[in-house]
């Protein structure tokens, strides 16, 4: 008997091409031809470059007080190309932030959260917040300086949540204050906890999208006899591949070029003269200096509120003012405001 | 390809088959076997995970102390001392009366009431200095600036206690300085200073 082995596997799992393609035959608009329509993929191809160069991370660092320092210069100084993949994970994560704020941009501009695809956007929003908060964990296992009042900070900020807060701070930190069980705890989170709730909730928005379809539009330079549509696979899986391949040169090349650092070790009884944390809290940061703790951490979360409930919001202006182009305004207002404060913060030392 | 046949699928009983049970009865009972089931599934795991929040949940709170500090004799009306907890945490202590009580005495601890940071004195401007978000405050503590400043928020003070002319405070006996410290920081000759607390 001569049985191939494709043969033996197509006699046990019975999909072959045909039923690839049915399953994957998702129409795309022609659109999304053109890379700044993709910027959701690019967010989840970085997730995957995560896992990836944080699993490798996680082989050698040690999370306690004691050894995770020691642990981060031994993967930058002697491990083989650890400072690359260090560089890799830093830089990923980076432009991780910025892809999900982008994509969320090109969301909010093109109105793309409206019905039936209200539920997307509230699913997008917590993968922004969480895409943050993973930023946030990550830098705090460095247990340089910053890493460490950043994530005391950070702590104490939950701790201004009315009633729940005191509970939420203890449980963050294991403690009342920064200790012994505090490092384990946030490295736990960095790499279990908060990227399997990540990979769960991309799969759902992924399900919504192929239940729901990319939403289309109609350009005034559009040929209308030629078909709106293009197939997902192979073609659509082509452009994220190429947009794969820009983004692993352009992240080794960052990595090499400006490589992770690391700052003065932890010392928890002096906080540097000048502190600041990762850019992408920048904004934040100049926040909590213009009000004081409880007013600052009410109305930020007063300010996540209504971006949760923005698909809503809109839709009341829409219906009672069908051309109101409020949306457009709020947006660039809020884009304006968020740039204004991050280069406020960029540019001064207190 | 070559599709198995299926074996039949069992199919419902037709309806009032069960003979005995009248329709009602029935349906009663498997909602109530039902609402046994999800109360049971509820309870069980619900148990566990307030089990598990539990074991989540920090057990103990900070060990403190007593520890001496001086002989009130000791320091004068309007002076000051630096005391360092067991854990390396500075207090900023001061005599502000003559009384010869508890009264006298205030010491202030250096983590910033805003968010957690330290404060350092700035001897050129007279003021605690907390660098994380510009917090400032006098002498006596009080926030002046910054977002301490604006939400009225003083530097926390420590206990005191006064027992046969000896000046106690109650602090914190556990080390914040989870580093290892037999190691010697940074710009810091051990040598020099004999370990000294800075
Ligand atoms: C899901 C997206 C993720 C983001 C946005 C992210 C972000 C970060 C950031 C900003 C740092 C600090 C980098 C530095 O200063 O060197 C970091 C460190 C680290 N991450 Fe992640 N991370 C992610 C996923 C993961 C996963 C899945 C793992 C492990 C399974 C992991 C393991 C680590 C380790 C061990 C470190 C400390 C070592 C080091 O700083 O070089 N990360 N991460
Ligand atoms: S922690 Fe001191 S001002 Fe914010």
């Amino acid at each position: 008997m001569s049985l191939s082995p494709l043969t033996w596997i197509r006699e046990r799992v019975p999909v072959g091409p045909e039923q690839l393609r049915e399953l994957t035959n998702e129409p795309v608009p022609n659109h999304l031809k053109k890379w700044w329509w993709c910027l959701g993929g690019t967010p989840a191809y970085l997730f995957v470059v995560q896992i990836v160069t944080g699993i490798l991370l996680a082989f050698y660092y040690k999370p306690s007080p004691q050894t995770a320092y020691e642990s981060v210069r031994y993967i930058t100084e002697e491990a083989s190309f650890g400072w690359f993949l260090r560089g890799l994970h830093k830089w990923a994560a980076t432009m991780m932030v910025a892809a999900v704020v982008l994509h969320q941009m090109r969301i909010f501009f093109t109105g793309a959260y409206r019905k039936p695809r209200e539920l997307n956007w509230l699913v997008g929003m917590c993968l922004l917040l969480l895409t943050l908060i993973v930023g946030f964990t990550g830098y705090s296992l460095v247990y340089e300086q910053l890493s460490y009042w950043g994530a005391t900070v950070g702590a104490n900020i939950t701790d201004s949540v009315p009633v729940v807060g005191v509970y939420l701070k203890e449980l963050l930190l294991g403690g009342e204050v920064y200790n012994e069980n505090t490092l384990s705890r946030f490295f736990i989170l960095h790499a279990a906890v908060l990227p399997v709730t990540m990979a769960a909730l991309i799969a759902l928005h992924v399900t919504l999208i192929r239940l729901q379809g990319v939403t289309e539009f109609h350009f005034r330079d559009e040929d209308r006899k030629k078909p709106a549509f293009f197939n997902f696979f192979p073609d659509h899986l082509l452009t994220e591949l190429s947009i794969g391949l820009v983004l692993m040169v352009l992240l080794s090349v960052l990595a090499t070029v400006l490589p992770a650092e690391m700052g003065p070790k932890a010392d928890p009884l002096s906080t540097p003269e000048v502190i600041k944390p990762e850019w992408f809290f920048y904004v934040a940061f100049r926040w909590l200096k213009l009000f004081s703790g409880t007013l600052a951490v009410l109305s930020m979360g007063l300010i996540v509120f209504l971006m949760y409930a923005w698909p809503f919001i809109d839709a009341r202006i829409r219906r009672s003012r069908p051309e109101s182009e409020a949306s457009v305004w709020i947006g660039v207002a809020g884009a304006l405001a968020i740039i204004a404060l991050t280069v406020w913060e960029a540019s001064v030392a207190h | 390809m070559h599709t198995p046949e299926r074996p039949p699928q069992p199919q419902p009983p037709p309806e009032g088959h069960d003979s005995g049970n009248p329709p009602d009865r029935r349906s009663f009972l498997a909602r109530a076997s039902s609402m046994g089931m999800i109360a049971g599934l509820g309870a069980s795991y619900g148990t566990a995970g307030l089990y598990a929040a539990r074991y989540l949940y920090p057990s103990k709170p900070r060990d403190k102390a007593w520890m001496f500090v001086a002989r009130i004799a000791d320091v004068a009306v309007g002076g000051s001392l630096r005391y360092t907890t067991p854990g390396g945490e500075k207090v900023a202590l001061a005599r502000q009366g003559s009384a010869g009580t508890v009264e006298d005495f205030v010491a202030l601890s250096s983590t910033c009431p805003h968010l957690g940071c330290q404060v350092h004195w700035e001897s050129q401007n007279q003021r605690f200095f907390c660098p994380c978000h510009n917090g400032a405050f006098d002498k006596s503590g009080k926030g002046i600036s910054g977002p301490p400043g604006d939400a009225g928020q003083s530097l926390p003070r420590y206990p005191l206690r006064v027992e046969g002319g000896l000046l106690y405070i109650e602090v914190p006996t556990e080390s914040l300085e989870v580093a290892d410290a037999s190691a010697p920081r940074e710009g810091h000759d051990p040598c020099l200073d004999g370990g000294a607390p800075l």
